[in-house]
């Protein structure tokens, strides 16, 4: 149809026909020649339109910016509902942005890349949480009051399960380090005797910390998480059970697979009673294992074998030598 | 609206989650369920979508919204929310954002912490050919910051874990650390061997 009309008023322009009627479109149609003129002819099709529209549509005033027509007390969360990129007209704030030139400020909000670059928060105001929230609180479940206290959530739930997962934008949703698991448990809490105890930590190794009394073991063999959790659930199983079973050849145990220094059957007991009879020896004239049962009885005896299992379980400080000091002098009659 | 009878089956749950709290099974707290997620899901697309129209469409469209479920919730008694990015005031209003979110659904806050940041470096020839001793750094500044979260039953945690990840900002990347309490499995409590003296060695 503009076409259609455009043919028209050219043609009327051509002939050059000036009259009453037709005085307005000459006017316009010879303003839309010499336009052409000063352009140089290629897209005649386009300009044809853009001409019609140039001379049909009259420039409308640029309305005003939204932010002249907000009240004070609108209702923010239906101007900013989603995640936007950054209206200025629509966002009633003084706001300026970028690397200010010398002497000058930050440049205003119209048409201020920067802030549009930047992501923007306008559609999460503390309002617009709260909204959010209220509408979200009836599917949140309370914890249990009861577990208040890290002392009672190992008390009644001692396996501790960690995994990781991943958020980020890129090619991929999957990140592969978001199938390991790591279990942690206090061998406390477990049904075990004193020979399934040693045995299961001999089994675990470096996995088992001797001063937190935590084993940790760490899953990432397989590729799904479940199927990781549930390995290192296996693995728990098979520990505990197989430390309460007794090989054959854990009988040929020697004294240097012992965990723990044992002061019976020791060179230093040995030692000690060898000492203790001489010196009795010395004032009397008896020998044979009554005295020596007789001398470990004795409570400095058994001080001396206490301060000697902590120096060798415990290591040396200072503590556990001045304590063998003391032993040794009540023992020894110094 | 469905909202009251929605709020009338959650006090009801609650109710029977606290008597069953006493002798502490966590078998009568299951509001956690594929249920629960579709719901979920099912709730917040009306928020999304709509909301470029008006807010108040979204809440005519919930079907019936919650269903209880006897399975027990998963119990974290940490989570670990790590957010990386470029900007650090992006990373200021994200934080402003969690945690008014946690305090809003009652989580508790342990600490909220701004790891050191992280500066990848790296020095490039800026001549196309020769001109080796004109080059050209680039760095990549990676801040971080974390907010530690503590005591979450399972459904609270998919909540808020939801709702903060689908806010997360273009250019933010999150690493979520959570760790569940379990109790001690049914066939870790008694060793085998007592009930089968002979000694049998089970293949599985």
């Amino acid at each position: 149809m503009a076409s259609h009309t455009s043919k028209v008023v050219l043609f009327v322009g051509r002939i050059n026909v000036s009259g009453l009627g037709l005085q307005k479109p000459v006017s316009r149609v010879t303003y839309t020649t010499s336009f052409f003129a000063n352009s140089s002819g290629g897209k005649k099709g386009r300009f044809d339109k853009d001409g019609q529209g140039f001379v049909k549509r009259p420039r409308r005033a640029p309305a005003q910016p939204r932010t002249e027509k907000m009240p004070v007390d609108q209702d923010w969360t239906s101007v900013f509902p989603t995640a936007t990129t950054f209206r200025p007209s629509s966002v009633p704030l003084p706001l300026r942005m970028g690397y200010p030139m010398k002497g000058a400020v930050p440049l205003p909000k119209m048409g201020n890349l920067e802030l549009i670059k930047i992501p923007n928060f306008l559609h999460l105001t503390p309002g617009a949480i709260k909204k959010h929230c209220e509408a979200l609180k009836s599917f949140c479940t309370e914890w249990p009051s009861v577990l208040d206290t890290d002392a009672k959530c190992d008390e009644h739930f001692p396996i501790k399960v960690e995994s990781t997962d991943y958020v980020s934008a890129g090619p991929s949703v999957r990140n592969p380090s978001a199938r390991i698991v790591h279990l942690k448990v206090k061998l406390s809490h477990f049904n075990l005797d004193d020979h399934a105890r040693k045995k299961m930590i001999k089994l675990v190794g470096a996995r088992y910390c001797k001063d937190t009394d935590i084993l940790s073991m760490t899953a990432d063999s397989c590729p799904l998480r479940q199927q990781n959790y549930e390995y290192a659930l296996y693995l728990l199983t098979v520990l505990y059970h197989e430390s309460w079973k007794t090989e054959d050849w854990e009988a040929e145990k020697s004294l240097a697979d012992m965990e723990e220094y044992s002061w019976e059957d020791s060179p230093s007991q040995k030692n000690m009673l060898d000492i203790l009879v001489r010196m009795k020896v010395a004032g009397e004239e008896e020998e044979g294992e009554e005295v020596r049962e007789q001398l470990l009885g004795k409570s400095e005896v058994q001080e001396y074998k206490d301060s000697v299992m902590k120096l060798k379980n415990e290591g040396m400080n200072e503590r556990t030598m001045l304590q063998y000091k003391e032993a040794v002098v009540k023992v020894l009659n110094l | 609206m469905a909202a009251p009878m929605a709020l009338r089956r959650e006090l009801f749950s609650l109710v029977r989650i606290f008597s069953g709290v006493s002798h502490l099974g966590p078998r009568a707290l299951g509001t956690c369920s594929p249920h629960m997620k579709c719901n979920l899901i099912r709730s917040h697309l009306p928020l999304a979508s709509s909301t470029s129209f008006h807010t108040a469409t979204v809440f005519s469209s919930t079907p019936s919204p919650i269903t209880v479920t006897e399975e027990p919730d998963t119990l974290f008694q940490k989570v670990l929310v790590l957010v990386k990015g470029h900007d650090r005031a992006v990373l200021d209003s994200y934080e402003f954002f969690a945690t008014t979110a946690a305090k809003e659904l009652g989580i508790t806050i342990n600490k909220v912490y701004e790891p050191p940041k992280d500066m990848e470096r790296f020095t490039v020839l800026k001549s196309i050919h020769i001109f080796k001793n004109h080059r050209v750094q680039y760095e990549m500044r990676t801040h971080y910051r974390c907010i530690e979260l503590s005591h979450l039953t399972g459904c609270t945690a998919q909540v808020y874990l939801e709702y903060i990840q689908r806010n997360l900002p273009e250019g933010v990347a999150m690493a979520v650390t959570q760790t569940a309490m379990e109790k001690i499995p049914n066939h870790i409590l008694e060793p085998v061997w007592e009930e089968h003296p002979i000694d049998d060695k089970p293949s599985q």
